[in-house]
């Protein structure tokens, strides 16, 4: 067969498989449920079981002996522990801060997708006759039963009618009615009322309990974040729209990476900044190494300078070493070991001026950001919170969860690769490392890094138990992930080191353009199931007597006057939050192998 | 010049290669996987513009020999001079010869998370520091040299396996090198995507590239090459031109390996 005859069967049209007919609900229900005997009972089996479990489950939940005003009440302590009343628009802030990059991505990444009216019609069916269903089995009052049946009818009748009268081409995007539904949500803060539900921190705790709705408190604040967020995805259409992509997301990236320690550092903990000190030391450093460290990358980064470069680039390492055999102000330290990082790797980013340009300009602005954060986690805060840490609760599980992911990320990168290396020293030192570390618990890990870690520390450096638990858990998790890393580095075939070599690659060319990229996408179900893990794994701080969320729900509402014994409501309320959270990263997960499955036949 | 061992070439069939300098020369080379000897004392020179093709059955030492001579693989005795540089531990002079030397593999090895044209155009922005404009443009001008130019913007696994090849070829060729290898380059492709892969390779040896090519593909030996070299048992066995070696060789391994296949 000859070319030719190729193209010529290529344009044959092509005729469509025929359609699987689809069939009608009774059919359906015949063919996949009460097939046969066996079948028909194992369905009727299912079903009596699932009612009952549903009866049991529903009736356990609206129990009137349930204390749900526990968790009602207590929901700003289950959220941020102790974080004073009067400076919680510090709070609101940083949830702006973070919805406003949320709708802005979600812009620019071409969130969300269209959904046809009809569709959408089968699924108001079917949640609305679901809810019916349950609320029959609930042991509700009548009056509760029939107020929940009207409205579990009206959905499924609103369902019904999209289903039957709208054309099929019609869609909707599945934003609009993520945003419809939140609006919904909020608007019956406004109108209906749930009760007023307050806790008073201050002196003798006392709890208040009203009916009517929601506090203004909650629900302006509420509203707002709504409107930010609608109004952040607007923002973003206009930016995509004008702005070239690349760049664009680049940017958001980089804010993303700058939030958590920019949102916890400065606007949580309202930073004291000593004038005096900031431009005395602080600046002066930071203008040192820009400039001393600039010229040297500028320099290091020119094709020409050739082995020079990384005899230059050693000694600084050397230097960044020795920084700790004398006494010297911390930061003049980490600056000097993130110029030797920057220094040894200048050979493979050499280039154009342009090139160098760039590198440089990376470096002013990791450093720019690196000063700017010690600066702020270095002075006062001036929130007054118990416990000398202003987050609690469950903002303190996500800011660990976050911290712990985003720094062990590196390291475990830097592990795999170290323990798949060729050098024997990175290679047993990383293999050690991991061993070790796996085989000891979480708990002890944590133990040892909040009790024993700060004996050893030198006379004035003092660590936070947060910042302990941090750095424990990051090195725990490092290992964990290095281990994920290194399957995904497996994977990447012979053939592709090979042609990576043949085009004169150096080997950390290789490895940061073909070797890493292709592993990570391997490895990323494994590396969510790990964030998932981790997420959920902070609640072992309680055991070091952090207040994390399920400490809280835990330890803390069940021993208030009023709530005695009310472990049960609490707990079910962070599982279902705990659930909420892993449950979306499970489903980015599922969006990322779609996405970067791109290249893939 | 040199001291080889086998039958002096007769001279290429169109090309003048009297004058022209060497620019692979291998001496005694030898290497072992374990215990089993894959090379045992190749000795072969090859010169500027010249088309070498290696032949021989399976398990012969044919890639093992060409993947030395880029150091995917190292030899354990002899010595191998890629256009005047010596192949020895030394990584610079590793780095420098495989940016002198193109690869072209039998499974393509294209990378499969970037464009075409990324993969065309990444080396020479990192290992030959070129701007990427200039180098994005070079690599268009590349894949239209062979042929697949609106391919540019698509993923390796939207190819066939022939256009994929091609790719592969441009790859190699935006390094700019001197010497071209091709190991086995035909040999996982369909029959119809054959030929698309041997005309580009054609063209590139019209041009002047020096190469060397182990392939099965018999037409395009006798067609295009210079020099044949037999390989069998790690050993070259015959050297010759197309005429000497398909019409008149002078082995008994050779015949029999001819009597098998045509």
């Amino acid at each position: 067969m000859t070319i030719g005859d190729f193209a010529a069967t290529a344009n044959v049209p092509i005729t469509a498989p025929p359609e699987t007919p689809k069939l009608p609900p009774r059919e359906w229900v015949k063919a996949n449920l009460f097939s046969s005997w066996f079948n028909s009972t194992l369905t009727v089996v299912t079903a009596v079981l699932l009612l009952a479990i549903f009866r049991g489950l529903l009736g356990f939940l609206f129990n009137p002996e349930r204390q749900w005003h526990a968790t009602a009440t207590n929901l700003r302590l289950l959220m941020t522990h102790g974080y004073p009343e009067e400076q919680y628009l510090r709070i609101w802030v940083c949830f702006a801060v973070i919805l406003t990059l949320t709708g802005i991505s979600m812009a620019v990444w071409r969130a969300g997708s269209a959904m046809p009216l009809t569709g959408l019609g089968r699924k108001l069916v079917a949640t609305g006759s679901t809810f019916a269903l349950l609320t029959v089995l609930a042991p509700f009052s009548t009056r509760a039963t029939v107020i929940w049946l009207l409205i579990t009818a009206a959905v499924a009748v609103g369902g019904e009618t999209l289903r039957r009268f709208v054309d099929d081409e019609r869609t909707m995007s599945t934003l609009a009615i993520l945003t419809i539904t939140l609006a919904g949500v909020v608007a019956s803060l406004w109108v209906i009322p749930y009760g007023r539900h307050t806790y008073v921190m201050h002196r003798s705790p006392t709890t208040l309990h009203e009916p009517g709705t929601v506090a203004l408190s909650t629900k302006f604040p509420w509203t707002i974040m709504l409107l930010v967020a609608v109004g952040a995805y607007f923002v973003g259409i206009f930016l995509r729209d004008r702005l070239p992509a690349n760049p664009l997301r680049g940017t958001l990236v980089t804010l993303w990476l700058l939030a958590p320690p920019a949102l916890v550092f400065l606007v949580v903990r309202d930073p004291d900044f000593d004038t005096g000190h900031v431009v005395g030391t602080d600046i002066p450093i930071f203008l040192a190494y820009a400039v001393l460290g600039g010229g040297l990358l500028l320099w290091l980064t020119r094709p020409s300078t050739g082995e020079i470069g990384r005899i230059v680039a050693a000694v600084v390492l050397l230097a960044g070493f020795a920084t700790f055999l004398t006494p010297m102000r911390m930061i003049v330290r980490i600056d000097m070991l993130m110029l030797a990082a920057f220094a040894l790797a200048a050979p493979t980013f050499a280039g154009g001026p342009q090139a160098r340009k760039r590198y440089t300009a990376s470096w002013l602005g990791v450093l720019g950001v690196t000063s700017w954060l010690i600066t702020a986690v270095n002075t006062p805060m001036t929130v007054d919170v118990p416990r000398d840490f202003p987050l609690g609760g469950f903002s303190l599980t996500l800011m660990v969860a976050i911290f712990t992911i985003v720094f062990s990320f590196p390291l475990g990168v830097a592990l795999a690769l170290a323990r798949t290396s060729t050098m024997p020293i990175f290679r047993l030192l990383a293999t050690g490392f991991i061993e070790v570390v796996r085989g000891i618990p979480l708990v002890t890990v944590l133990f040892f890094f909040s009790v024993v870690v700060p004996l050893f520390l030198p006379d004035g450096m003092e660590i936070t138990e947060i910042s302990a638990v941090i750095v424990g858990y990051t090195l725990f998790s490092a290992a964990y992930l290095a281990e994920n890393v290194r399957g995904g580095l497996q994977s990447v075939t012979r053939g592709q080191h090979e042609a990576a070599e043949a085009v004169g690659m150096t080997a950390s060319q290789k490895t940061v353009f073909i070797v890493l990229p292709q592993a990570l996408r391997v490895s990323i179900p494994p590396l969510v199931g790990h964030c998932i893990g981790v997420f959920k794994e902070t609640s072992l701080m309680a055991i070091i007597g952090l207040f994390d969320i399920l400490y809280i729900a835990r330890n803390v509402i069940p021993n208030q006057f009023e709530y005695l014994g009310s472990t049960k409501e609490n707990v079910i309320f962070v599982s279902l939050v705990y659930w909420i959270f892993a449950y979306q990263m499970s489903k980015a997960s599922m969006r990322l192998e779609r996405r970067t499955g791109l290249g893939e036949r | 010049m040199t001291d080889t061992t086998t039958t002096e070439p007769l001279g290429g069939q169109a090309k003048d290669l009297s004058g022209a300098r060497d620019m692979i020369v291998c001496e005694g080379v030898s290497k072992w996987f374990g215990d089993f000897q894959a090379l045992d004392g190749v000795t072969a020179t090859i010169r500027e513009q010249e088309v070498v093709v290696v032949l021989g059955p399976s398990g012969g030492g044919k890639s093992t020999w060409i993947r030395c001579i880029n150091r995917l693989e190292q030899h354990q005795e002899g010595r191998i001079i890629v256009d005047g540089v010596e192949l020895t531990n030394d990584l610079r002079n590793i780095e420098k010869v495989r940016s002198e030397v193109g690869m072209v593999f039998q499974m393509f090895n294209l990378f499969p998370h970037l464009r075409v044209i990324d993969n065309v155009s990444l080396a020479p922005i990192w290992v030959r520091k070129k701007p990427r404009s200039e180098a994005e443009e070079q690599a268009m001008a590349l894949l239209e040299r062979v042929g697949i130019p609106e391919q540019a913007q698509k993923y390796p696994g939207q190819l066939s396996g022939g256009q994929q090849q091609r790719v592969a070829i441009a790859r190699a060729l935006a390094m700019e090198p001197r010497i071209m290898l091709f190991d086995e380059p035909t040999s996982a492709l369909d029959p119809e995507m054959i030929k698309e892969v041997l005309d580009v390779m054609k063209n590139l040896a019209d041009s002047g590239m020096t190469m060397m090519v182990v392939t099965h593909e018999m037409g395009f030996a006798k067609e295009v090459a210079d020099q044949i070299m037999f390989m069998e048992g790690g050993q070259i066995v015959e050297t010759g031109t197309p005429e000497h070696f398909f019409s008149n060789p002078t082995e008994d391994r050779t015949k029999l390996f001819l009597s098998q296949i045509l």
